[in-house]
Formats: C-alpha cells, structure tokens, sequence
C-alpha cells in the first residue's frame, strides 16, 4: 500500500469516524434540511446518475454510443428557421401574404420536412401524396427538390412545361425536375436556362404592362428565404388586371397548382410555349386557340405569392429564355 | 428599491444553444419581444404603484416578481395583461410601418403575445383567466377554472410541441418548452391554480 492509498483510507475512516462521534447533533442538522436545500441534493443527484450512467454506457457500449452520438448530432443540427417562421408570422399579420396559416406550416416545416407530405397536408384538397425525393447531384453540384408530386392532368401539363415536353419526362432526372425549385450550391446557371435573347420569328405583345417586380434568375424566395432560381418574370400589376396572351398560338394546359396557383399555358409557333400564373381566374379554356393580345386570364395572387402580380415564363424545348426582352415593363 | 435580478444557468444554455442552431437575429429579434413584454407589465405595475422586487431570467422565460398583495383583482388584470398588451401594440406599430426586416420583429411579438395567452398558470394567461374567474365567480370557480383550461391547454401545447420536434427532425431546442408544458399540465391538474 502506498502512503497515498493509506492517507485515503485514513481519512475515509475519519469520515465514517464522524457520524457516530456526533450523531445527535448529525440528526438535528438532518432535520433542518430547508426545501431548497433538498432540492439542490435531488438536483445533484439527477446530475450525477445522469453522468454515471453516460459514462458507463460509453465505457461497457462504446460502438452503440458512437452511434447514439451521430443520431443526436444530426438531430441537434435540423432547426427550423427560427427567422423564417417569425417572418412569415409577421406577414401574416400585417396582411402582406396572402394564405397566413400555410405560409408559417411551410416556414416551421418546410426546410427539414419531405415536401410531399407537407404539402399534402396543407393543399390536401388538390394534391395527392405521392412518393418524392430529391435527386441531386450533378457535375454542376446542383440539388433539386420536388416541392410537390400533384396528381391532376392539368399539374402534368405543368410539369410536362416544366420539363421542356412530357416525353422527356420519363428519365428520372427531369421527372425530379417536375414542379422543382432548384437550389444551387454555386453562383452558375441551372441547366436548362438561357440568358440570351432569342428570336421568336412570331409577333407578340406583353401580357401585362406593370414594373417588374422579380427578375428572371437567382433570387432570395419571397417566402422561404433560400437563394433559388426564379425561371420568369414577375409583372406587378392589381388584381384583376387582364392578362392578355402573348402571341397567337393554343392553350395547352389550365390548371391551379399550390405553387402557381391558377394558372394557364399557352402553345406557340416554332416550340415557344408561354405560363401565366398566379392568376385570379383564367378566361380562356384549355384547348382553345387564342390571338396575340386576346384576355386569357387575370392578375390574381393565387398560389405561392406576396402580392398581386403575373408571373410569365418563356420557355421552347425545355429551355427556359428570359421574358424580360419581350414584355414592356414600366 | 432597485429589484433584485437573477439569470439562470438553464436560460444561459438554452440561450447558447439557441444561437448555435438559429444564429444570433433570432435570439436578438425574441428577447427584444420579451423586453417588450416586460416592459409593458413593468409600465402598468409602476402607474398602480405596485413596487417590482425581483426579475428572474430562467430557461422557462422571464419573470417579474411584485408585490402584487395589495392589487385589487381589475388592477392585477391590468397589470398581468399589459404584458401580451405591450406585444400586440408594438406588433401593430412594427406592421404600420411596414418593411421587409420588420416582420421577424412583428411575428416574434404577436407569437409571444399569443404565446402568453395560453390559459396556463405560470403564463399571463392563466393568471388573467384565474383572476377574471375568481373576480366574477369567487376564487373556488376561479381556480377550477385555471384547473381544467390549463391542463388541457398545457396537454395541447406539449402535443403541438412535439409535433414541431417530431416534424422537422430536430428543434430540439423546444424540449425545454415540451418539458415546461407537460410539467405546467401535471402541476395545474394536480395542484390547482398554485403551487
């Protein structure tokens, strides 16, 4: 025994000697115990079973532990938006959004939940949960996320817009593509996406004169927050406003989406097709061959939406063209 | 009497913890909310001239202590609902003037206001609807009352609570939140209105 161990063991001796030595006066003291003196022990005690137990199981289960400590980590790590959801509160409050209740569902669940599901639940009246996913990950460290997987014919016809046309929507990429915001990790052009100014070879006209209000590429969205590629124009105009169509050509597709809301698309000449969205109602009907200046529709802010405004998409073959070169903005 | 002022070790975690998952303007735009708040239940207690002898700053939230013993069951009403009173006006200032970075500031008040309604006894709004209940039926009502509103309103908020965890994968800052409303459930149908 070292003179360490025997110090030790003398004075754990000496302890032990105490009570007995003093006990009647040990007892009073016990009794004297004050509420919130038991409650720092009971305190100490939680404390220390707490810490004795963790230590053991990372001792005698050290993988399990590991493990546990991943799990813990990843979950520690998804918050919701504290920010987000504040903001959409506040907007909701003073009136600048239009569907309060579902912009704060989306900013407390929106990031870290499957976005089918939430959507679901809140536009459950015209979405139908189907499988998503997100698929990602291209030489361009690009990232798609589906925001929703709608089951309506008209929705197909979107997404098939989306897509660039409906047949090329089998390969799985561009079906991910479908009603997709995208987000990028960098600072370079979705795919898809063209920034020169193409010749139409067809007259056309603006939809609606109005300021613009969002500008075709990357953005902050309205709503969520995240930097994200906004693949129109957005024309500010007062509700009601009319739409008019943008050349001749044939409505291919009338539909009301939770993210677009009501919303039309119109085919031209040469592959050109043309999306009119957010609208409070849409006039034309689908199938219907409409003219260059003919009232399709009329500013609304259905759908995805801050305010009142018309948001027009140009695209031929799936590639998206930046309308601004083509509508006279105030 | 300058009151006496305690901060928590539990709101010292809970607000590192906060920053490190939400960043410091969250953190900033909540207690900003919460100064508010006092403010307005401080502002109402000094013109009743009630004196505040304490402030505490635990996980649970902020706590001004009075002597509140001499205040009529009208006046403490006032006092206690000048508190969610001062949130919703500064709410409804922050929105008339408008502007993109405001409205994290206008949400952080009305959700604190809302927040404190909850008809669950420590909150503003438990005690409003026990002291409202006992000023017009007698404190016996007053306190069944708080009994039965807070422990289900608590229930509800521990489920909603959970919900968010659950949902978003994480968050799990708000346990501190979860464990308050189970705990403020249990205690109000157990123990009645006090403790």
């Amino acid at each position: 025994m070292t003179s360490r161990q025997m110090g030790r063991r003398i004075s754990a001796q000496k302890w032990q000697g105490r009570p007995s030595a003093r006990n009647g006066a040990r007892r009073k003291k016990n009794d004297a115990l004050s509420p919130r003196d038991l409650r720092r022990l009971a305190q100490l005690v939680a404390c220390g079973t707490v810490f004795v137990l963790l230590v053991a199981a990372k001792l005698l289960l050290p993988a399990k532990m590991e493990a546990f400590n991943a799990r813990l980590t990843a979950t520690m790590e998804q918050n919701m938006d504290v920010q987000a959801v504040f903001s959409a509160v506040g907007r909701a409050f003073s009136g600048e959004a239009d569907g309060g209740v579902e912009a704060v569902y989306r900013a407390v669940f929106g990031p870290q939940t499957e976005p089918a599901s939430q959507t679901a639940a809140v536009f459950g009246k015209d979405v139908s949960a189907q499988a998503v996913g997100s698929s990602q990950e291209n030489a361009a460290q690009m990232t798609t996320r589906k925001l929703s997987a709608p089951a309506d014919a008209a929705l197909d016809a979107l997404r098939g817009f989306r897509d660039g046309s409906p047949e090329v929507s089998q390969e799985p990429e561009a079906e991910a593509a479908g009603l997709a915001y995208v987000l990028y990790s960098q600072e370079n052009l979705p795919e898809g996406v063209s920034m020169e100014q193409a010749i139409l070879g067809f007259d056309y006209s603006t939809p609606v004169s109005g300021p613009v209000s969002s500008d075709f590429g990357y953005r902050e969205h309205p709503l969520e927050g995240e930097e994200r590629f906004h693949y129109g124009v957005d024309l500010a105009a007062d509700t009601g406003t009319e739409v008019d169509c943008f050349a001749d050509g044939t409505v291919t597709a009338v539909g009301d989406s939770s993210s677009y809301g009501r919303y039309c698309i119109v085919a031209h000449e040469g592959g050109y097709s043309t999306l009119y969205a957010h609208c409070s109602r849409i006039t034309a009907t689908s199938g219907a061959a409409v003219n260059r200046g003919q009232k399709i529709a009329e500013v609304g802010e259905t759908g995805i939406a801050t305010g009142p405004h018309l948001h027009f998409e140009l695209q031929k073959d799936g590639v998206y063209y930046n309308p601004i070169y083509y509508v006279s903005a105030l | 009497m300058f009151p006496r002022c305690s901060v928590s070790g539990g709101f010292v975690i809970l607000a590192v913890w906060f920053v490190l998952a939400n960043g410091w303007p969250p953190l900033f735009t909540v207690l900003s909310a919460a100064a508010v708040h006092e403010l307005g239940h401080w502002l109402v207690l000094w013109s009743l001239g009630a004196a505040v002898t304490g402030f505490r700053l635990s996980a649970l939230g902020a706590v001004l202590e009075t002597d509140s013993g001499y205040l009529s069951y009208g006046r403490e009403l006032a006092a206690v609902l000048a508190g969610p009173g001062a949130n919703l006006l500064a709410a409804l200032a922050l929105a008339a003037l408008g502007g993109g970075e405001r409205f994290a500031a206008v949400g952080a008040n009305v959700v604190l206001c809302a927040f404190n309604l909850l008809p669950i006894q420590p909150l503003d709004g438990g005690r409003a609807l026990y002291l409202l209940a006992s000023w017009l039926a007698g404190p016996a009502a007053g306190e069944a009352v708080s009994r039965w509103a807070g422990t289900l309103t608590a229930a509800a908020l521990a489920a909603g609570i959970g919900l968010v965890i659950w949902r978003t994968g994480g968050s799990l800052w708000l346990l501190p939140a979860l464990c308050a409303s189970v705990w403020w459930g249990t205690r109000a149908w157990f123990a009645g209105a006090y403790f």
